[in-house]
């Protein structure tokens, strides 16, 4: 049977071609959505890595005060956030904090320990921070050490604390990043001393990047972090981000001070990474449903044209239910025509390598994109396949 | 219940063959006191008025009448394809009344043979492809044999030539040998015959009635046929007249 429904379809091919180009558009629109949608929450699945709950984050401008004093002022800044009974614990950062939406990124080169070859790699983001870091976002060390009080001291290389993913694509083979080196171009190389689980500051929904995590030294004069994330001792509030911004103030001659919890960061950059997926999705509901419609008009035109055919089959043997089947395995044929055509064009997506997307996420959407249509293709033809299956055979045939 | 129609005459057992019999055997359809009434909201339409028929096994019987006299009726309720409103009718001695839309489909597929008058070919099938089709319902027949049979259903009626050819590419003529054909792959006892030649000029009808004939003969096939054409209906073993939904002969 199922071979002479393909037949009876392939010969009314010209007859259903609109039908299966409107199935193939739909499974196109379908696949690009359930690739964005699979894409989402492969990543959503993945570790974020730290805990941002209870974490704040301060920003501060200097004002006018001189590049010389700045240092010096941020340095009691932070001592009296310290201080603060309020105050869990607190880090300097550089601008790229999480659902911040700002990035700082780099490329390096892996360098192979035992013939000193070099590897291009990728883009890796770069996180200048304070040791404290790791205890104020609750990261997780995997493997080697955090930064300590030796580190501060510089050496031939620059000691830096990388996440899983990077210690990945310095070593697909799976060997430990500890002490591997990372080379720049007129910088000092990088020497690996620790590894933790993740640091995704883009938000959970974002294709996570190799994270690389360099100490700001105590020292160090050249840069001024101007942001500052600071764990906060459960109940606290307006009152201390008030006395917080007022500090920044009292300390910092012309320094300002805003804080925004990382809860309602997170929240804003949620919304935002999700509004483009959920409208794209809106108008694939619609689509489907304008799919939809148009399959059971065309079933229900096809059953009342063809009721002299359906009494002719029953008289040679057909019962109610076969025509019923008969009815839903013909528009599951047309589907298959449809997604055949589709699956031909998805397909070239993991094959070309199309966006840097994993290939078993493009599968994924190809069978999620294929079920999809099936189902409505078998909901859309439910009622018909009943109306003709309840065709009186003579009545059709005399009617003819 | 308004009966708008009367019977001339109450029914009738079978009558004597106009032709000789050709080893006319058992009973293979009994009709008793079948009643066949079209209810609408207004008005009610009796097709069929107490038929008493009895078909044996082997016989060639022709079914005249004016139209709208019940005829294609009749032979819908002979090919399980309608129900009577009231009455009994045995297959092969045992009554179908009670039977499942499944049981009277594997009764259709494997006992009856249908050929209609504007021959019911499915455009979009081959003439292999259609011959096939009561094969298609009947479990247990692979398609290899499937094609076999087909095959020697169309070399019987001369069309073994023509196996890859749409129904639109045929005469009149062929495509009603290919409906032929198509009753016959399921080799079926009986074949119903509804105005075959009615849509064919009279060279195309006289080579339908030969191979309708021939069957007859040479396989002992039971044919019941529908049709205008005296001269036709006097070639047949029996023939039986309708009036207003009543045997009148």
């Amino acid at each position: 049977m199922i071979r002479h429904l393909f037949t009876l379809m392939w010969n009314r091919r010209r007859a259903n071609a609109l039908l299966v180009v409107e199935i193939f558009l739909a499974f196109v629109v379908l696949f690009a959505v359930g690739t964005i949608g699979t894409n989402l929450w492969a990543n959503y699945r993945q570790p974020l890595g730290f805990d941002y709950a209870q974490v704040w984050q301060l920003n501060f401008t200097t004002g006018a005060q001189p590049r010389t004093e700045q240092f010096g002022t941020q340095r009691q800044l932070m001592a009296e956030l310290r201080a603060n009974p309020q105050v869990a614990g607190a880090a300097l950062t550089a601008g790229n904090t999480p659902f911040s939406f700002n990035d700082s990124q780099t490329r390096l080169d892996f360098v192979e320990p035992h013939d000193s070859t070099r590897r291009p790699s990728g883009p890796i983001n770069t996180y200048y921070i304070g040791p404290e870091l790791r205890a104020v976002m609750n990261l997780e060390l995997v493997a080697g050490r955090w930064f300590g009080p030796a580190d501060a001291v510089q050496g031939a290389h620059v000691p830096v604390v990388i996440d899983e993913r990077l210690q990945r694509a310095m070593y697909p083979d799976g060997r430990s990043a500890l002490n591997g080196l990372l080379a720049g171009n007129n910088e000092p190389s990088r020497r690996v001393i620790g590894v933790v689980r993740a640091y995704r500051t883009d938000g959970e929904l974002q294709e996570p990047l190799p994270s690389m995590f360099e100490a700001i030294l105590p020292n160090d004069t050249t840069f001024l972090a101007q942001s500052v994330l600071l764990r906060v001792k459960p109940g606290s509030g307006a009152a201390l981000e008030k006395q917080l911004t007022d500090d920044v103030r009292r300390i910092g001659p012309g320094w300002t001070g805003t804080i925004r919890t990382l809860t309602d960061m997170h929240t804003v950059q949620m919304k935002m990474r999700l509004t483009k997926p959920l409208l794209l999705g809106s108008m694939s509901v619609f689509l489907l449903l304008n799919v939809a419609l148009g399959l059971f008009g065309v079933l229900w035109l096809n059953i009342s044209r063809r009721r002299g055919e359906l009494g002719v089959r029953r008289a040679m043997g057909a019962t109610a239910g076969g025509i019923s089947r008969q009815v839903l395995g013909e528009i599951l044929v047309l589907t298959t025509f449809g997604l055949a055509l589709g699956l031909l064009v998805a397909v070239q997506f993991p094959l070309l390598g199309v966006q840097n997307v994993r290939p078993d996420i493009y599968f994924t959407a190809m069978l999620l994109a294929a079920g999809a249509l099936y189902l409505l293709a078998t909901v859309c033809a439910l009622y018909p396949s009943r109306l003709a299956a309840g065709i009186q055979p003579a009545v059709a045939l005399r009617e003819e | 219940m308004t009966n708008l129609f009367t019977s001339a005459t109450d029914s009738f057992q079978s009558q004597p063959a106009t032709a000789p019999a050709t080893g006319a055997g058992r009973a293979v359809l009994q009709l008793t006191g079948i009643e066949k009434v079209y209810q609408t909201r207004t008005i009610e339409t009796v097709a069929l008025n107490h038929v008493n028929l009895t078909i044996n096994q082997g016989e060639f019987v022709s079914v005249m009448g004016p139209s709208g006299c019940g005829k294609s009726t009749l032979l819908s309720i002979m090919g399980l394809l309608d129900e009577p409103t009231s009455g009994t009718l045995e297959l092969d001695g045992r009554p179908v009344q009670s039977y499942s839309d499944k049981e009277l489909a594997r009764l259709r597929n494997h006992k009856i043979g249908f050929v209609f008058q504007s021959y019911h070919l499915i455009n979009d099938l081959s003439v292999l492809d259609n011959v096939e089709l009561p094969l298609l319902y009947r479990s247990g027949v692979g398609g290899r044999q499937r094609r076999q049979r087909a095959y020697a259903a169309l070399e019987k009626v001369g069309l073994g030539a023509r196996t890859g050819h749409f129904p639109s590419q045929l005469s009149g003529g062929q495509r009603q040998r290919v409906a032929i054909a198509r009753a016959l792959a399921g080799e079926p006892e009986i074949i119903l015959a509804d105005e075959p030649t009615g849509n064919l000029d009279s060279v195309m009808g006289e080579e339908i009635m030969d191979l309708l004939l021939t069957l007859n003969r040479e396989q002992g096939t039971t044919i019941v046929m529908v049709t205008h054409d005296e001269q036709q209906a006097l070639k047949t073993q029996r023939l039986i007249r309708f009036f207003d939904g009543s045997q009148v002969s």
